[in-house]
């Protein structure tokens, strides 16, 4: 009988042919898809690339004195940020494919051994979660490295660094999720509900302080300001996270004087992450199956589901519909209700922004007037445009693919595959626009800016919503993944990835259009120094191209998903 | 081979299996029946490990799953309902997998992945990816598997479900040989006339409770009917119906 290394070997082999077929399969479908998906992967490094080659050039040039406490506490941010979203993104990839997959359910029925299992599934959700961190991390590091002029050996221990990384995340979240489905099977979404509620309260402390830190460095400008903001990073920069281990080996690689500098940060990630990984192996032997057992047993209680009044209001919100349509946009919206993991981001999205609204509120009373408000306002709408297209990409782009195998039943419904799609794009369109539009013309108006510039604003993020509804609902029916029953997979996939990065373009270029125009007037009028009246002419000339692009980014993509759509057998 | 010793199963406040005891021999086929919810599912997914009981025991092959899990599923093929197969590989290579995971030589994986191919008639789709499988396939390609390792315990859920009616009939002809040749047939089906064709005994179960276990035959005198299985199942679990019912007046009486 099998050994455990031998176990190893066969899950080696598992992986090896369906990464191979996989491939295979994806030629077969299409090149272009395939090419498409690469080249928007290579669009985003290329873009990080550059974006963070520009920011380390200007601190060179500028020969700013404390620029390498900025640089450092910038990658002690970045490295805490992203170590905590591949703690959570890890542990919801894990919990789905340990204990709700089909994949699992056969395995445990088969002699492969419990850490066996939970080893192949850790990988591939370590690699699920962290092929966008690799991403986006190789390019900032590899900018930095040519902006700063780094000796060779600093590219060479870039993957050891990143890859070593990963792990200890990876590892927490896998022993929190075992522990949590053997001991609180029962309470599983309370706990977790209440975990997110505490990280958002932190998080919204630290915001705070953060805000009121950077207002005093801003207007201060001074050593000590600018020391005590980046001090408001402290957490991140602690001996002991695992964040400044990777930000002190790789300023050390790139100094290139001790050698010894860089190995001990090199083995305190290593060793840590291949501790904790160890320890969730040892967790999985134990536990793994007994918390199969009772996530089976305790799987919710039976609660009978009625429609609510938010039915009827989302029904009312989209009138202008033919009945059966409508009936699609209220069950994609009870389907969207009654699952937390999906409204509870969002509720944490809304606070967070609220959170903002607050703090822009602070700065208005401030000493801060006139042109910054118009930096703000612009900050504003781009964050409301990226949260947008962020929760447009994790909940709309899915909606298609998640009918899955059961696509028949819609198929087999007496209403055409473009109404279905129509009843998508209500449903996100409504959404989206309603949301964008409470929370910048609300921000705004608390801001105190003027008229003009709110109704620039309002009209943007409108066709923002809109257009971004298309372009998720359009692509997410062109890029259909029927097989796939995890979202959080779907949206980090090759194509949910070409749908995010589309709809960052399409943002960036409806905001150049309709708004930079009015914040340039506002710029020349303060650099003149002249008080405001009405703008110039020029300011609304990007309006009608804006909207044009908004109808395109609207309409192609739809009828390209309606063809695709109706080409599909079930 | 199936030894279930006052073996409860609770979900929450709910007892899925209520003291059940099954002793199932060698070699034998048990159909076990029940209505929707009855708890055949869960007592299938306690008998191969993938859940456990909340009290009593489960021993299959004499090992007992709390202790020696791995031991035990090494005798175990389970078929369930839903059949699972990897979109991404052919059948062949499934079947490969499979044989490596019950820890079969290369040699003896060889011969029997051939054995497998031609007895479940896969040699027309088996070197393709099994995401194009229909129904039916995926079904002889899970069974084709399932056999593989020569399972001393065959746990098989709905089996007949999407083949046609030819592989319907061959199935059923395997079923009684693997029987025939000391292999323990575990059925759950809804499906009657396969049970009391096949099976030597049958066990109906109710509400989590075992309400009757014996051959065809037997169960047809025990409840006086004269009709098939069909009629037997209906008149046992009315019965139980109208205990339940019984008892639940008398309890709300007394209260």
């Amino acid at each position: 009988m099998n050994t455990e290394r031998d176990q190893a070997a066969i899950f080696r082999s598992l992986r090896y042919q369906l990464a191979r077929n996989g491939v295979r399969s994806m030629l077969e479908a299409g090149r272009l898809r395939l090419f498409i998906m690469i080249l928007t992967s290579l669009f985003v490094a290329v873009f990080v690339f550059a974006l963070s080659a520009y920011g380390f050039m200007e601190l060179f040039n500028y020969k700013i004195p404390v620029k390498g406490l900025i640089i450092s506490g910038l990658f002690d941010l970045m490295f805490f940020t992203l170590g905590v979203m591949l703690l959570f993104s890890t542990g919801i990839i894990l919990y789905a494919s340990l204990f709700v997959s089909p994949e699992a359910r056969f395995l445990l029925t088969t002699p492969a051994r419990a850490d066996r299992i939970f080893a192949m599934k850790f990988q591939d959700a370590i690699l699920f979660s962290s092929w966008g961190f690799v991403v986006l991390g190789f390019p900032v590091l590899i900018a930095y490295g040519l902006t700063a002029g780094v000796p060779l050996f600093y590219y060479l221990l870039l993957p050891i660094f990143l890859f070593g990384f990963v792990l200890l995340p990876g590892s927490l979240s896998a022993i929190a999720c075992l522990i949590l489905m053997r001991y609180l099977p029962r309470n599983r979404k309370q706990v977790l509900i209440g975990f997110v509620a505490l990280m958002f309260v932190a998080m919204g402390y630290w915001i705070y302080r953060t805000t009121s830190v950077s207002r005093s460095a801003l207007l201060d400008s001074n050593r000590d300001a600018l020391e005590s903001f980046v001090g408001q990073f402290k957490l991140a920069r602690t001996s002991l996270a695992p964040s400044h281990w990777m930000t002190s080996g790789l300023m050390e690689a790139a100094r290139g004087e001790s050698i010894h500098n860089v190995l001990l940060p090199i083995a305190l990630l290593w060793s840590n992450g291949l501790f904790a990984f160890l320890l969730a192996s040892w967790l999985a032997k134990r536990l793994y199956r007994t918390a199969y057992d009772r996530t089976s047993g305790y799987g919710g209680r039976q609660r009978a589901s009625r429609g609510i009044w938010l039915d009827r209001a989302m029904g009312r919100l989209v009138f202008y519909l033919d009945r059966p349509t409508r009936v699609l946009v209220v069950k994609d919206f009870q389907t969207f209700r009654r699952d937390p993991s999906q409204w509870a981001i969002l509720v944490i999205f809304a606070l967070l922004m609220l959170l903002g609204v607050r703090n822009f509120n602070l700065f208005s009373n401030s000493d801060i007037q006139g042109i910054d408000r118009f930096i703000i306002g612009l900050v504003n709408l781009c964050g409301v445009s990226i949260l947008l297209c962020a929760g447009l990409s994790r909940f709309i782009f899915p909606l298609i693919s998640l009918e899955g195998r059961k696509f028949w039943i819609l198929g087999l419904m007496p209403i055409s595959r473009r109404q279905i799609l129509i009843g998508k794009f209500a449903f996100a369109a409504t959404g989206a626009t309603l949301i964008g539009l409470v929370l910048v013309v609300g921000s705004e108006m608390l801001l105190g800016l003027p008229w003009e510039g709110i109704a620039l604003h309002a009209l943007t993020i409108v066709v923002v919503a809109i257009g971004l509804s298309g372009l998720n609902v359009g692509l997410g029916a062109y890029f259909p993944n029927f097989r796939e029953t995890d979202p959080s997979k779907i949206v980090v996939g090759f194509s949910g990835t070409v749908n995010m990065v589309t709809g960052l373009g399409f943002v960036v270029l409806t905001i150049l259009l309709m708004a930079v125009p009015l914040h340039i007037a506002a710029v020349l009028r303060h650099l003149n120094s002249t008080q405001f009246s009405e703008f110039p002419w020029w300011v609304y000339l990007g309006v009608p191209v804006g909207l044009l692009v908004g109808i395109l980014a609207t309409l192609i993509p739809l009828r390209a998903g309606t063809r695709a759509l109706e080409t599909v057998e079930f | 081979m199936i030894l279930m010793t006052d073996v409860n199963k609770r979900y929450g406040n709910k007892l899925a299996v209520k003291n059940l005891n099954l002793d199932i021999p060698a070699g034998e086929l048990f159909a076990f029946l029940g209505p929707n919810g009855a708890g055949k599912t869960t007592t299938i997914k306690m008998m191969c490990g993938l859940l456990f009981p909340t009290t009593g025991t489960v021993r299959v092959g004499g090992f007992h799953f709390a202790t020696q899990g791995d031991e035990a599923r090494k005798l175990i093929s389970y078929v369930p309902d839903q059949p699972f197969l990897y979109e991404k590989l052919t059948g062949r290579e499934f079947l490969q997998f499979t044989a490596d995971l019950y820890g079969m030589s290369s040699e003896d994986s060889r011969i029997r992945i051939n054995d497998v191919i031609e007895l479940f008639h896969l040699n027309e789709f088996v070197d393709t990816l099994t995401e194009r499988y229909s129904h039916g396939m995926r079904q002889r390609t899970v069974f084709a598997a399932a056999l593989l390792h020569n399972p001393k315990l065959l746990i098989a859920d709905e089996p007949t479900v999407g083949l046609d009616p030819k592989s319907i009939r061959e199935l059923k002809i395997l079923l009684r040989q693997l029987a025939n040749s000391g292999t323990t047939v575990f059925l759950s089906t809804h499906t009657l006339d396969i049970a009391e064709e096949l099976a030597d005994r049958v066990a109906v179960i109710h509400n989590g409770e075992l309400i009757a276990c014996d051959s065809v035959d037997g169960l047809k005198g025990k409840v006086q009917a004269d009709g098939n299985l069909e009629d037997v199942f209906m008149k046992i679990t009315e019965e139980s119906d109208r205990k339940d019912q019984l008892a639940m007046g008398v309890m709300e009486s007394a209260s």
